[in-house]
């Protein structure tokens, strides 16, 4: 059943109710059913080759209404972060070897790859709105694009089944029905955004887009959750964080926000330990899961067990999830229907499952007294900086672009509110100096990617086999 | 205080190559000063200077510049 099924079931059971809310702007499902069925129409007729579609547009009702559009339409949906450096950008819009780039306004001129442009503010007409394309249940919905370790972007390929099973599986297990709204604040191109959208819009519920600026105001963010009823709210530890100390909470606190679900990062204890004491009548969800099994463990957050200092569980197995822990590595291997069907990588699916359909997830795990799963960081040298996730290896394939450079190293170091960040130690040649390194660089990366900290080292610190000595970097860089 | 102010945030958490040619009216925003950073820097300050910056202040334009942060803290310490 593709994925969308539900979704146009509501807009022919539930028409007036509404879907979407961004700002002044508000559809009903029957409106927001007509305006993705009729953009849908518009990307029919190239469909058949390449049945890929970019989205180029702000977290909003026209990126809904857009990715909506793609679906019916047959394609699947890859979300651009328009906050990217255009090489970046580029990078990933020749990858995706897509038939259109749905954006707003007019083609614009960091645009490299002859992709043909659809304005959604002023869409073709269309032929007939014909009824949505019967989709496979293993093909693409979504392909979400992800830092590298090869030192490039891929795109996690997720199916129709993949995203159904989580959206459902959330939709069930967070009791959401036609009487919730939910807070849409992550990126579309973040996994997050899959339960905002598909969760929600399964079972009638209504979508609200957090204006983005208040991101940097939790009061005003607190203020605007109260204002807008909001019942359900997915987001990153950080964040909460962030409301947990300056949120000016009002009396009572957020009658109506029954639900927070976090993701993304460890959230420290003692500040979740905070939150909860500020929003009592509130249920607290710890969700676990790499964007390649979506969410595969999840812990309904205990408030008699938190304790400063003591990392929270990830919990017990969702969506249906086999979990395995590697009896060497400690590594989780997940067996689950959410898993991704494989990267895409220039304009090919690759495979990235076990011969039995497991995903190896690079995180050390163990079991506790209650049965539990633990998490206990990477077993490789991926990073998370404020939830995104950062391969360092990204970052210094940029950095060794620069003629100037003769070797460098990428490494995480902790930072109390972001977990890690990335931070460069770079080996220059003689005569050039910091400064023509780090402005191309920081133009290159995402700003989540930028390193805090570069410093110039003589030589790189190696290990007795000669490898790179990642151990003495960190320590270097920690107290530098 | 901006000197103290000014080695925080260019210690912890934005990086620009020459920190001394960061004007106090430049855009620590654009600099890269994100929601995460903020968080930090109040409660730096707070520990700091003793003062409490109501929750309610807590936007853009208090804390786009060294010397926006500056006019922001004094108002406080004077009450």
């Amino acid at each position: 059943m593709p994925l969308l099924t539900a979704f146009n079931r509501q807009c022919q059971t539930t028409p007036d109710t509404i879907a979407f809310i961004d700002g002044d702007r508000q559809l009903s499902y029957r409106q927001a059913g007509q305006l993705a069925c009729r953009l849908g129409a518009c990307l029919m007729h190239g469909q058949v080759p390449r049945p890929r579609v970019i989205i180029a547009l702000e977290r909003g009702i026209d990126a809904a209404i857009a990715i909506l559009a793609a679906l019916n339409a047959g394609a699947c949906y890859i979300p651009l972060d328009l906050k990217n450096p255009p090489n970046r950008l580029n990078y990933i819009i020749a990858d995706a070897d897509a038939q259109t780039i749905i954006g707003k306004g007019r083609r614009p001129d960091w645009l490299e790859a002859p992709v043909p442009w659809l304005d959604i503010g002023h869409p073709p007409l269309a032929e007939n709105a014909g009824p949505p394309a019967i989709t496979a249940d293993d093909a693409p919905a979504a392909i979400l694009y992800t830092s590298g370790s090869t030192g490039m972007p891929k795109g996690v390929v997720l199916s129709h089944r993949a995203m159904r099973n989580f959206a459902d599986w959330a939709a069930v297990t967070f009791k959401i029905s036609t009487t919730d709204t939910i807070a849409s604040l992550a990126p579309f191109h973040f996994d997050l955004s899959v339960f905002d959208l598909f969760s929600s819009l399964s079972v009638g519920a209504t979508v609200n887009f957090v204006p983005s600026n208040l991101t940097l105001s939790p009061s005003r963010l607190t203020a605007w959750l109260a204002q807008h009823r909001i019942s359900i709210f997915y987001t990153v530890p950080s964040l909460l964080s962030f409301i947990a100390l300056k949120g000016n909470l009002p009396t009572p606190p957020l009658p109506h926000l029954k639900t927070v679900l976090f993701a993304g990062e460890v959230f420290p204890a003692r500040q979740l330990q905070t939150l909860c004491g500020l929003l009592p009548a509130t249920n607290f969800y710890n969700l676990y899961g790499p964007t390649e099994t979506n969410v595969c463990c999840y812990w309904p957050v205990e408030r008699e067990r938190l304790q400063s200092g003591h990392p929270i569980p990830i919990g017990h197995p969702a969506c249906g999830a086999i979990l395995q822990i590697d009896g060497t590595t400690g590594e989780l291997i997940v067996h689950s229907a959410n898993n991704l069907s494989g990267y895409w990588q220039q304009g090919k699916l690759r495979p990235a499952l076990t011969t039995d359909n497991g995903y190896r997830t690079g995180d050390k795990v163990s079991l506790n007294g209650q049965g539990e799963y633990c998490y206990h960081g990477r077993l490789d040298r991926m990073l998370k900086c404020s939830g995104h996730r950062v391969e360092p290896a990204e970052i210094e394939t940029v950095i060794l672009q620069h003629p100037e450079v003769l070797s460098c190293a990428v490494v995480g170091i902790t930072d109390s509110t972001s977990g890690q960040r990335p931070a460069a130690a770079i080996v220059l040649k003689p005569d050039a100096t910091l400064e023509q390194i780090v402005k191309p660089v920081k133009q290159q990366l995402p700003a989540y990617m930028h390193p805090c900290k570069f410093i110039a080292l003589g030589s790189m610190p190696c290990l007795a086999n000669g490898k790179t000595d990642y151990g003495a970097l960190q320590q270097l860089l920690e107290n530098s | 205080m901006k000197k103290k102010l000014r080695d925080f945030i260019f210690q912890e958490l934005v990086f620009v190559t020459d920190p001394k040619r960061f004007g106090d009216d430049d855009d620590l925003l654009e600099a890269g000063l994100d929601s995460m950073g903020i968080m930090r820097l109040i409660m730096f300050i707070e520990n700091e200077h003793g003062v409490t910056l109501p929750d309610t202040e807590i936007e853009p334009d208090n804390v786009r510049s060294l010397n926006a942060l500056e006019h922001w803290i004094l108002r406080h310490k004077k009450e």
